[in-house]
């Protein structure tokens, strides 16, 4: 059973004139122990999508969903209560912007010991658990990769470098010990060396504790050596969703292909000199989404059908949504 | 820490020497004989003219007239006035008190009510309870002070009598100037009644400190409100939000810091407009302050006090102002990472 179970959840705004679906209809399962990973371009709704489970939604924002569910709980009509335990020891969250996601008047220390459960906190009388919160935000701090702890816990926001902020952030999700961590873009500006080290420590994590990572990202080398499953985005619709290996070798849908194919280290026969393949056109801003298939305009296989929504199709754990998917005319 | 109190010292110390040549200068710009603005005495025969020219070095060049000026200030020794003869260094020291202790409670008043205000409109933004709140404040921010002074004297004072017309406290009490704040006063006071000079004394500030207060009260609302929806709409507030915080957790100890941080220097710039409210209330009220005292030079023509009152205003505006800005520097540590560059 999944732990995180998202089916035809569609976000839907005002912006004076209409309403506009930012996310129509998408499907997302996380399953316990994998790393299930989100792709898409920006503006595809993937940070929608992580404030949307971590229920930091603005409250414009109109949130509809066939199934939402936590371990079988509903996600959408739990009291407020009940959604703020589980987000705080269940999921964890790190956020795009690590420096705009602390306040920036607390040291890093204090918002670090805020985020421990106090279940976690041993100790009777308030300096004794205020000597374990600390002796606990050192060693998640340690654990996390961040050696001078003495000069990091005391420092401001805007004191640190980024890579430090975003392993700051990852401290900041894990130290509930949660079920599930929600990242989102975190490597987002590290350079190679500190990111191979954040995505090590995820994958570890994952390894060790059997942690639930959903990983969101538009990097696509950064993922494919670490996650088992995979959901694409486009546009705010579930593209094509299921194992790594299985779409890497055999994407469905006309949009996975152009996006494995646009990251030129996935292709070993790329001659030298050769254009880089990819989709003409830009994303579609929100006022101007396309009726149907919202990749129609830029589709190579597109065809009259495709003004018609595709329904999600499944081939044993593979889904795509695609009238004219590749790869099947021998079927 | 110390270079940060060296450098305000200086803008202090600077600030305060251009007032004080811009005061110097009046003494040449108001019409009349230069000594006679200057010292405040009128020299009755030619002997006592040129003594006088003598102590106030006039017949060196301005520079060093400037500095001997400059040297007379710190001395205390200000000038007298035209009017009543009286040391204006003593004539201030009365009136002003009487000044900062009416804009105190006006804005002691104005943060008391306008924050906790401001902060609700801001939590609920865009609801019917900010819209009656926005409102209200826009409306009484809109009004000029001394007709507000005016109505309340009219209601409150002359209709139904609830609240005294005028001055700081009865005659019928008398307080021995100590202080010069007058309910610091009463306290220390030995031979009277101080419960019922103090009810007494409320009684005589509530209706100025009112009438100040509500335009200060509003602006903080609108500031307050303001900087709340800001922090709000910020992505930290978001992640503390997905960290399963609750409400009151996060607004005292995210929300509450991070909005009040940035109102602050506001609030430094609020002074100069408070002191002024104050001033004309005051002349309404016939309060003895500094406004009045300076409205009624300026009819008698009392330059030298023109001259120092002037400066005495804009010194407490300035410390003030530099003061709360020192404050803020120190309570924000994001304040730093405009002064230097970051790394």
């Amino acid at each position: 059973m999944p732990m995180l179970d998202i089916k035809n959840l569609t976000l839907e705004v005002d912006n004076g004139t209409a309403r506009v679906k930012a996310l129509d209809k998408v499907n997302l399962t996380v399953n316990s122990g994998e790393i299930r990973a989100l792709v898409g371009e920006s503006g595809s709704g993937k940070s929608l999508m992580v404030q949307a489970i971590s229920g930091s939604l603005p409250p414009q924002w109109k949130i509809t969903a066939d199934r939402m569910s936590w371990k079988g709980q509903n996600m959408l009509s739990m009291s407020s209560k009940e959604r703020r335990e589980l987000m705080r020891r269940d999921i964890g969250v790190v956020f795009q912007d690590p420096v705009g996601a602390m306040d920036p008047s607390a040291t890093l220390g204090e918002q670090l010991e805020e985020a421990i459960p106090d279940e976690l906190v041993k100790g009777k009388w308030f300096w004794q658990r205020q000597q374990d919160r600390r002796k606990t935000a050192i060693n998640t701090v340690h654990k996390v990769g961040i050696k001078y702890h003495k000069h990091y816990l005391n420092a401001y926001p805007h004191q640190i470098p980024v890579d430090i902020g975003q392993k700051f952030m990852i401290a900041m999700a894990l130290i509930s010990q949660p079920k599930l961590l929600i990242a989102d873009d975190p490597t987002r500006g590290m350079e190679t060396t500190t990111k191979a080290k954040v995505l090590k420590l995820l994958t570890r994590l994952n390894q060790t504790k059997s942690l639930s990572i959903l990983f969101v990202s538009h990097d696509l080398l950064a993922i494919a050596s670490m996650s088992h499953t995979m959901t694409v985005l486009y546009c705010g619709q579930t593209v094509e969703s299921g194992r790594m290996k299985q779409i890497r070798k055999r994407p469905l849908h006309p949009y996975t292909k152009a996006l494995i194919d646009s990251a030129p280290s996935f292709r070993n026969d790329l001659p030298p000199k050769s254009t880089l393949p990819a989709l003409d056109g830009t994303i579609p801003s929100l006022q101007h989404v396309p009726i149907g298939c919202r990749l129609g305009p830029r589709c190579p296989r597109a065809q009259r059908a495709c003004v018609v929504t595709p329904g999600v199709r499944r081939i044993h754990d593979h889904t795509y949504s695609c009238h004219f998917p590749l790869h099947m005319e021998k079927l | 820490m110390i270079k940060i109190l060296i450098r305000y010292a200086i803008l202090f110390v600077t600030t305060l020497l251009v007032l004080a040549a811009l005061s110097f200068s009046l003494a040449y710009l108001f019409p009349g004989d230069v000594l006679v603005n200057l010292s405040g005495i009128t020299p009755h025969n030619a002997a006592q003219r040129a003594a006088l020219m003598r102590q106030y070095q006039l017949d060196e060049p301005y520079i060093f007239q400037f500095i001997h000026y400059v040297g007379e200030l710190l001395r205390g020794n200000w000038g007298y006035s035209f009017v009543s003869g009286l040391s204006l260094r003593e004539e201030i020291g009365i009136a002003m008190p009487a000044t900062i202790e009416l804009s105190a409670y006006a804005l002691l008043t104005a943060i008391l009510v306008g924050v906790p205000l401001g902060c609700f409109a801001g939590l609920r933004s865009y609801s019917k309870s900010d819209y009656i709140i926005n409102s209200a404040s826009m409306v009484s921010y809109s009004f000029p002070v001394f007709w507000l002074a005016l109505v309340f004297i009219l209601i409150f004072s002359l209709e139904m009598g609830v609240a005294p017309l005028s001055g700081r406290v009865s005659l019928l009490f008398d307080v021995p100037d100590k202080t010069g704040f007058i309910l610091l006063d009463i306290i220390l006071a030995k031979n009277i009644d101080s419960a019922l000079a103090l009810g007494d004394a409320l009684k005589h500030l509530i209706l100025p400190t009112i009438s100040i207060a509500l335009i200060s009260t509003a602006s903080m609302i609108r500031l307050t409100r303001r900087s709340v929806i800001d922090v709000l709409n910020s992505p930290y507030i978001a992640a503390a939000e997905s960290r399963g915080l609750s409400k009151s957790q996060i607004f005292f100890r995210h929300i509450l810091r991070n909005a009040l941080l940035p109102i602050l220097p506001l609030m430094a710039i609020q002074i100069t407009t408070l002191i002024t409210n104050a001033m004309i209330v005051e002349t309404l009220f016939s309060w003895p302050g500094i406004g009045n005292w300076l409205i009624q030079a300026i009819y008698q023509r009392d330059y030298p006090a023109l001259r120092v009152g002037m400066l005495a205003v804009a010194t407490v505006v300035v410390s003030f102002t530099i003061l709360i800005d020192l404050f803020n520097r120190f309570i924000d540590p994001s304040r730093e990472k405009y002064e230097r560059a970051t790394v």
